[in-house]
């Protein structure tokens, strides 16, 4: 009786994932026990296969991360990105800490509401010990909070992978991925969201070890132009950041590249579109 | 001697006055009219006359108006705080105060004497309350000078300190405040007595009297030995006056410096408390006794080395 | 013995002409006894803003901490640097937020804010301990030796001075008013902020 009502319940919640206002509870019953099938996380991590790639790679001096926006038309005003402090359109790629970075995959409410639990928890640690989070444990914070969606009543898990690429004192670069469930893990280089596998085996290959941030970076452009949707790169589709150390001060520095910084950069791969395209798009 | 016949006598210049008071009685004349209290004219009844306030406790009414730690609003504000200390050695005795005068944290005055000099060979410190100080020890040098006059001799500084000592403890209780040293030269050498308000008097060689006591001390208690020079023991009562000068909030501004030697006292000089730590006492800039001004000292030596 | 006087020390803050200046005295103590010649009490919140904070020594450490935190989610959410009548109002808030328990410190604040045609212009404000806000157009004076700030301040303050000019005035009042207080002093420091630079200075005051 249970199990079909399950089944009848599968059916109905993969179909309309994202705009039901049911609770996991009307749903699938109670949240509190296990479900076999780890149905609570599958439609999370559905909802997160189809949102836009994010790429990272951990380089010797510096950790790059590439975002492709989904969210894209003549018609978003994106005005702030250009002149804004911190570059990026606030779609994909936030600054977390000064010495981390986050870029985000799957429910962008879910992820916005993530990216504050961070900086909130990122200022609180600084307002206890007087020193930037080291990045393992900003993770730790986010999958604690993340874990305790999945085993306490009536809630739903955060619809949100993230992927943290930052600096500390201890482990100097890192790169983190979490998922829905709680579960993290650091990678030298990986992938979420859509052809995530694809990229991955990718990164598979042609990443080496020592490598350096400058070959980080065009890793990244060739594997993101590889596995994004569109034939070529623009800044209207693609979101950038590189964290690295400053030589003078020593301190992390975070760069989220504006528009027209990432324009540049293509260009300077060779990646960068070509006039006829401009002409062709309007 | 003479307090037998100024109690029984019918006649004598006290008994005199007496009369003309009595029969003067109405208020047409006040205590005042024969003579003032700043003049001593008081003293013609034997020992001062003070009036005081008709209220059934005095010198509660007085703690009530005076006392800082009961209630820091109080409208009488006594001028504590102060770093005084004097040490005896071969050479006489040195005697080295400060100089400001603080009202709760406002630094009231920084140019207040505090070495009264009671005569040409005895002086007092002044700590706690400066008018008690002031007006006792001018006091006691009416007293001292009567002792010379009477005795052929110098008072000691025993006896002095003891009249003194004496004298306040009569008005123990009443909310005087005063906390003086007394040091001189007699035939015993050089003498060093503490006398306070409660009662206490003590000989000994070193003492120091105030807020900023316990500085003082730990400079004057490590530098210290019988057999320092003039030279030595001058810079050290200055050096002990500047540690305190400098830690403790309510002792600065200068420190003024006396030596007292078998022939009388001599005042040696006045130095400013922040000069010394940048300058120190000479004229060459740059020997200051200050922390930060010492480090750089030796770093510049060392750097030249 | 008052909490406010327990540790000692005062702030003051002037406009000028294009610019403002904020000077602390450099004393820490307990009561009496003096213990640091060297504490820190004014802190740059950005590169334009400075706050001073007088009064309790453990709370100027945690307020400053605090508005660090406040300050820094502003930035990373904003994406700009937070404007000095901004940050005032944050001072404010925080510190009625413990309305009934208060942090003993009366803060104290000195900016450049953008204009509209791209200049800039000073600001300077200070609240009381629980966030009455004080914006001044020519001084504002807090901590132990603020009465003797006052009378320093009104006599010597004039309006339109230039940054030189302001750094001598604010300096003399400063200096002369620490030494007629016991619980401040032991030096001096004193932040210019222009447009384009900040000139720090550390004067020689008196050390007693």
């Amino acid at each position: 009786m249970i199990v079909s009502k399950i089944r009848q319940c599968v059916h109905i919640a993969a179909i309309s994932n994202r705009h039901n206002n049911l609770t996991v509870v009307e749903k699938l019953g109670r949240t509190t026990i296990f479900s076999p099938e780890g149905k609570h996380f599958e439609y999370a991590m559905e909802a997160i296969s189809h949102a836009g790639t994010v790429l990272g790679v951990l380089a010797k001096d510096g950790v790059v991360l590439a975002a492709e926006k989904k969210v894209t038309g003549k018609l978003l005003d994106l005005s702030g990105a250009k002149e804004g402090g911190y570059g990026g359109s606030g779609e994909k790629i936030f600054l977390l800490n000064s010495n981390v970075i986050g870029g985000v995959a799957g429910l962008t409410a879910d992820a916005n509401s993530l990216i504050n639990y961070a900086r909130s928890a990122a200022q609180q640690h600084l307002l206890a010990y007087n020193e930037d989070i080291p990045v393992e444990l900003l993770a730790q914070r986010l999958c604690d909070m993340k874990q305790s969606y999945t085993q306490y009543g009536g809630l739903r898990p955060f619809g949100a992978s993230l992927l943290y690429a930052g600096y500390d004192q201890q482990y100097q670069f890192q790169l983190y991925h979490s998922d829905p469930s709680g579960n993290y893990s650091g990678w030298k280089a990986t992938c979420i969201g859509a052809n995530n596998g694809t990229a991955q085996s990718l990164l598979k290959q042609e990443y080496k070890d020592d490598i350096e941030v400058k070959a980080a970076i065009s890793l990244v452009l060739k594997t993101m132009s590889k596995t994004m949707d569109s034939t070529t790169l623009g800044s209207e589709k693609l979101e950038f950041a590189v964290i690295t150390l400053d030589p003078e001060t020593k301190l992390p520095k975070a760069k989220i590249y504006r528009p027209d910084e990432i324009d540049e950069l293509l260009q300077a791969e060779g990646l960068g579109k070509k006039e006829e395209d401009d002409a062709m798009k309007s | 001697m003479n307090s037998l016949a100024n109690r029984f006598s019918t006649t004598g210049p006290i008994n005199e006055l007496r009369r003309a008071k009595s029969v003067l009685e109405d208020d047409e004349f006040t205590d005042s009219a024969w003579g003032s209290e700043a003049g001593f004219g008081s003293l013609a009844k034997g020992v001062p006359n003070f009036t005081v306030p008709s209220v059934p406790d005095p010198s509660a009414f007085l703690r009530l108006h005076t006392d800082d730690y009961a209630d820091p609003s109080c409208r009488i504000k006594i001028q504590h705080g102060t770093t005084t200390l004097a040490f005896r050695f071969q050479g006489g005795v040195i005697v080295a105060v400060d100089s400001r005068a603080t009202a709760g944290s406002y630094v009231a005055s920084g140019t207040v004497k505090k070495v009264i000099e009671i005569n040409p060979y005895l002086l007092g410190t002044m700590a706690g309350g400066a008018a008690d100080c002031q007006y006792w020890e001018t006091y006691l040098g009416i007293h001292c000078r009567l002792h010379e006059l009477r005795n052929h001799e110098r008072i000691s500084v025993s006896a002095a300190s003891k009249y003194l000592s004496n004298l306040v403890y009569s008005y123990k209780g009443m909310g005087l405040s005063m906390g003086t040293m007394i040091c001189g030269w007699d035939k015993t050498g050089p003498a060093v007595f503490y006398v306070d308000s409660d009662g206490t008097r003590l000989k000994g060689d070193i003492f120091s009297v105030g807020s900023g006591s316990t500085f003082a001390y730990g400079v004057l208690d490590q530098g210290y030995r019988w057999d320092l020079t003039d030279e030595e023991a001058q810079e050290l009562g200055r050096r002990s006056i500047y540690a305190a000068g400098h830690r403790d909030a309510f002792s600065g501004n200068t420190c003024n410096l006396y030596h007292v030697k078998e022939d009388g006292w001599k005042f040696i000089g006045n130095y400013d408390i922040s000069k010394l730590h940048y300058d120190g006492p000479g004229e060459t800039p740059g020997a200051g006794y200050g922390y930060d001004v010492r480090v750089e000292r030796s770093a510049a030596i060392a750097v030249q080395a | 013995m008052s909490i406010m006087e327990y540790n000692g020390g005062s702030v003051i803050a002037m406009v000028g002409k294009d610019c403002v200046a904020i000077a602390s005295d450099l004393r820490l103590g307990n009561q009496a006894l003096g213990i640091s010649s060297n504490f820190q009490k004014i802190f740059p919140v950005t590169d334009r803003i400075y706050l001073g904070l007088p009064g309790l020594a453990t709370d100027v450490t945690t307020l400053r901490e605090v508005f660090r935190f406040r300050v820094n989610m502003y930035t990373i959410k904003e994406e700009r640097e937070i404007e000095p009548e901004t940050f005032a109002h944050l001072v404010s808030s925080t510190l009625y937020e413990r309305r009934f328990g208060p942090y003993f410190i009366e803060p104290v604040m000195a900016g450049l804010s953008k204009v509209a045609t791209g200049g800039f212009k000073p600001f300077i404000a200070a609240t009381d301990l629980i966030g009455c806000l004080n914006f001044a157009k020519d001084f504002v004076v807090a901590g132990t030796a603020s009465s003797k700030l006052y009378g320093a301040a009104e006599g010597l303050w004039e309006p339109d001075l230039e940054p030189e000019q302001l750094f001598e005035t604010i300096s003399q009042t400063m200096l002369n008013a620490v030494d007629r207080d016991a619980y401040s002093g032991w030096g001096v420091v004193v932040h210019v902020i222009e447009k384009d630079k900040i000139t720090t200075r550390t004067l020689k005051g008196r050390m007693d």
